[in-house]
């Protein structure tokens, strides 16, 4: 009993860390049309910030606020700069972002001379519930990833920038003649989505340790998330990170963790295969 | 972006074709991550070359940048004492960025362009056996290969100056059983150094009495260990004896901390441990955790002391001059490579490598060092630490300098 409850809560906690990173991913990537190999990075630079808060004696929680603010400038000057130069064409934003990501990977690896830091929860330990002892900062994750995911949908499905974004996307033309800045739409889009990143990383980052690396493990898998949700919608992405977080987090309890990690990819497939247009499609089209 | 510039034909300008070109052509003649340091001074005779080829950018880069910051100062010293056999040392840094394929390019040029008199380097194992044979076969040139690694290697001209299974294993796991308990857990990384540091470890276990509860192996870039640590904790395991890696080990020692096993009497054990991981995972999480190695700064012993305040004066505060990625082994292994080209009175192969086979340095990192001849791999004493509080006590020391098991 004490390990079934500890198991949906492992489930738990680990899918809403990557819900929480593929929920930038998949806004840029559904609005833009646009696969962001920097995404990894912009969650370590998340992470980074609150090493850098940390580091010089504020508080760690400042540095979570800040963060998803930094993160989301940088993405924000990026943009601007070089990525509003690939959206005509989606196999040179990859190489470009990639590009961008690896630099900034680099960047970070030679400020942290290569070594790796922990950061300190907000909330340290665990608290007992039942028989099981429960993560306190797992368990803070797991609420503010669902506050998060929240506000995102109601500011995509609910507001006006969520409405311009989302006629941006269906129908750029229409969206321009209609007199909404398509330009500065995408830049938003891409600085929130940026943002989000940075809220992952810096929200995260206590659970694993600041490291150049930190990013990549999720980057590939994120993407998968992406493809299985479907890249029409929001929605969509954030149900394929719920799979794929809840597959890489429950398998290793029945099989084989180098098996389980293969097995994940092999299921996510076959499910694109059977559904191209993504999880959702069905309950979206109606 | 307007239409129009969305729209517009690629243009193909001879101009920016011209600067691109050259700039690709500028980048490419001066390769990248290349370092030449020369001899300070003015010196009659011509250099000995010394090449270093280590991961100074890339996931390795922790355990490469110190590996190359020693090899720096031991070179420095020895110049500074008026160089070897006559003539200074001249250090060719070569950065491998954990990529070995780029490696085998790096060491190539090291061994044919630069022809230097002997090759430091290399951290993972997969390194090294990616650039020994351009070293020693076709480069026909010595390697001196520092880090801790499975064994196992013993490929003539290539010597060993970190420790093995043997070293790691043979007082640490019999102290671990009287000072943890009789059950193991080996999570590991799912690479070489894991599964064959294992297969030692698990004989040394059952041959002292303890028992094996389980041995899971996990992707390289793992980290999410719940399962794992249900097991571990219903099972009562006494100690993990960890060969999983960063970044991943901070998730899983900080899930194990939260699921109580220390606090149930589990002990921590991690053999590459030294003072650059303790920053990894919080103090407290990994309070109690043993480690067993060549060096540790808590030894506190004079000569280690002095090595540490020069390391410390170039290089500050960031990739401390630890035991677990290699820097120890690298400063024995210049400083071995010296006394043997002493010894040899020639920079030769064929006579250094005479001279290796049974070179001595009576001062190291903790303690002094000399090679199993034969074996082409060294005896050093090794060290039991505990974390304490984010610093290690010493809590055992071999007595005398502990054989290597490997090539005899």
């Amino acid at each position: 009993m004490s390990s079934a409850a500890a198991f949906f809560f492992d489930v738990l906690a680990y899918s809403s860390i990557f819900v929480l990173v593929v929920m930038g991913l998949g806004i840029i990537a559904s609005m833009m049309g646009i696969f962001n190999f920097a995404h990894g990075e912009f969650v370590l630079l998340g992470g980074y910030t609150v090493y850098v808060f940390q580091s010089s004696g504020l508080p760690v929680w400042a540095g979570m606020l800040a963060a998803p603010i930094v993160v989301g400038l940088i993405g924000l000057c990026l943009e601007r700069i070089v990525i509003r130069r690939f959206y005509a064409t989606p196999i040179v934003a990859m190489l470009g972002t990639y590009a961008i990501g690896l630099a900034l990977r680099e960047s970070v690896r030679s400020l942290l001379g290569g070594q790796f830091y922990s950061v300190t929860a907000p909330l340290v330990g665990s608290f007992a519930l039942g028989e099981i002892s429960v993560s306190r900062w797992r368990t803070a994750v797991i609420l503010i990833t669902f506050a998060v995911m929240m506000g995102c949908y109601f500011l995509l499905t609910r507001t006006r920038f969520g409405l311009r974004v989302r006629a941006a996307l269906e129908n750029p033309s229409l969206a321009r003649a209609s007199g909404i800045s398509t330009s500065r739409v995408y830049a938003a889009t891409f600085t929130f989505g940026a943002a989000l990143a940075g809220l992952a990383g810096g929200l995260m980052v206590p659970i694993y340790a600041i490291s150049a690396d930190m990013g990549v493990p999720f980057l590939i898998k994120s993407f998968l998330a992406v493809m299985l949700g479907g890249m029409g919608g929001f929605e969509g992405a954030i149900a394929g990170a719920a799979l794929v977080g809840a597959g890489s987090a429950a398998l290793p309890w029945a099989i084989k963790p180098v098996v389980a990690d293969l097995l994940v990819f092999v299921i996510a497939i076959a499910i694109v295969k059977f559904r191209p247009e993504g999880l959702l499609s069905k309950w979206r089209n109606q | 972006m307007t239409v129009e510039e969305r729209n517009r034909p690629l243009s193909a300008s001879r101009r920016l074709f011209l600067q691109r070109a050259s700039l690709l052509t500028g980048m490419i003649s001066l390769g990248g991550g290349s370092y030449l340091l020369n001899p300070k001074g003015v010196w009659a005779a011509d250099p000995i070359k010394v090449g270093v080829a280590t991961d100074l950018t890339g996931p390795i880069s922790w355990g490469g940048i110190p590996n190359s910051q020693v090899a720096k100062l031991v070179i420095e010293q020895i110049n500074a004492s008026g160089g070897l056999l006559g003539r200074p040392l001249q250090l060719i840094l070569e950065d491998t960025a954990t990529n070995e394929q780029l490696a085998v390019t790096k060491v190539r040029k090291l061994v044919t362009q630069d022809k230097v008199d002997v090759v430091f380097g290399g951290i993972t194992s997969s390194m090294r056996n990616a650039i020994k044979d351009t070293i020693v076969n076709r480069g026909k040139t010595l390697y001196i290969y520092p880090q801790l690694y499975e064994g196992k290697e013993c490929t003539p001209y290539l010597f060993c100056t970190g420790p093995t299974p043997a070293q790691q294993c043979d007082t640490f796991i019999p102290w671990l059983i009287k000072n943890g308990g009789k059950k193991f857990y080996l999570p590991s990384a799912d690479y070489v150094w894991p599964h064959v540091l294992n297969e030692y470890a698990k004989k040394t276990i059952i041959k002292n009495g303890g028992e094996v509860i389980g041995e899971e192996y996990f992707p390289v870039d793992h980290n999410e260990y719940s399962a794992t640590v249900n097991k571990i904790m219903s099972s009562g395991v006494n100690v993990v004896f960890n060969t999983t890696i960063p970044p991943g080990v901070a998730a899983l020692f900080k899930q194990l901390n939260e699921a109580g096993f220390q606090k149930k009497g589990g002990r921590l054990a991690c053999v590459y441990y030294d003072e650059n991981a303790l920053g990894i995972t919080p103090a407290h999480e990994i309070e109690g955790l043993a480690s067993c190695l060549d060096y540790f700064k808590a030894i506190n012993d004079p000569f280690g002391n002095k090595l540490q305040a020069d390391y410390a004066k170039l290089y500050g505060e960031k990739s401390f001059f630890t035991a677990g990625g290699g820097a120890t082994g690298m400063y024995r292994g210049i400083k071995l490579w010296e006394a043997a080209v002493k010894e040899a009175k020639s920079v030769k192969r064929e006579p250094v490598a005479a001279a290796l086979d049974h070179a001595k340095i009576s001062d190291g990192p903790g303690g002094g060092a000399e090679f199993v001849p034969g074996t082409r791999h060294v005896k050093v004493n090794m060290y039991t630490a505990v974390s304490k509080g984010g610093k290690y006590e010493i809590v055992e020391k071999s007595k005398g300098p502990v054989l290597p098991g490997e090539c005899a």
